[in-house]
């Protein structure tokens, strides 16, 4: 299982109830073959950087889903098929919050480290080392 | 095509206006060291989806700008420029704008 997220753009023309039609059928998509869909978020209408199928403007949809490989290959297949769709772009995303995550796990310790450094950090380690060396040291 | 942007010899002396006088010896201008915007302010996850930050890093005409000019570090620029890529294909931001 991996996350994808999915980004595609509605016709700025489709009615509301189709394009709400539409993303419960590509929920079920995911979900009828063991994914879960995470999130989907309905950014509104925007205008498009450029002209895709002479349209200025669409409505971009975002999916967040976790599942198998093959299943996003369907979920692109039926977003080709449906006439509603202009464009689309899949990305993977699980490796990119792990890295994402790590980061933030590293720069957290750092901070705790940093933060208990003057104070009882050097204190504590060198209580082991006490303990360790002091008495070779004593004797 | 006499005035040519961005060539290596104008690079430098361009006044952006700064903090510290460089001086050389034919000529005084003012370069400011320049930093990762990335670096400073800790932006770890350069997201495709998130155009206001990445329209700061493209040109008028659409181009990403390059990291001699933006000061971006290059591990930062890779990053930007992959996201930059995919916002372009999902038409956030355009392959070649209009003037």
């Amino acid at each position: 299982m991996r996350i994808y997220e999915e980004l595609f753009i509605v016709k700025p023309d489709a009615p509301e109830e189709e394009v709400d039609q539409f993303i419960e059928q590509m929920k079920s998509v995911v979900s009828s073959s063991g994914g879960s869909v995470d999130k989907v978020d309905k950014w509104g209408k925007r205008r498009l950087a450029y002209r895709v199928d002479k349209y200025r403007e669409g409505a971009y949809v975002l999916f967040q889903f976790n599942a198998a490989p093959e299943t996003v290959k369907e979920f692109e297949r039926r977003l080709r098929v449906s006439d509603m769709v202009i464009k689309f772009l899949t990305v993977r995303i699980d490796q990119t919050l792990k890295r994402l995550e790590k980061r933030k796990r590293d720069r957290d310790k750092r901070a705790h480290r940093k933060a208990t450094a003057p104070g009882p950090a050097p204190a504590q380690p060198s209580m082991a080392q006490q303990m360790l060396g002091e008495p070779a040291a004593a004797e | 095509m006499t005035e040519f942007k961005g060539r290596p010899g104008s690079a430098g002396q361009r006044p952006t206006g700064g903090d510290k006088a460089v001086a050389t010896q034919k000529k005084q201008y003012f370069r400011r060291k320049k930093v990762c915007r990335f670096c400073v302010e800790r932006i770890d996850d350069i997201n495709y989806k998130d155009v206001r930050l990445l329209s700061s890093f493209i040109a008028e005409r659409g181009k990403i700008v390059p990291r001699r000019i933006s000061g971006v570090c290059a591990p930062h620029q890779r990053r930007l420029g992959d996201a930059i890529k995919k916002a372009r294909n999902i038409a956030l931001l355009p392959f070649a704008a209009s003037i």
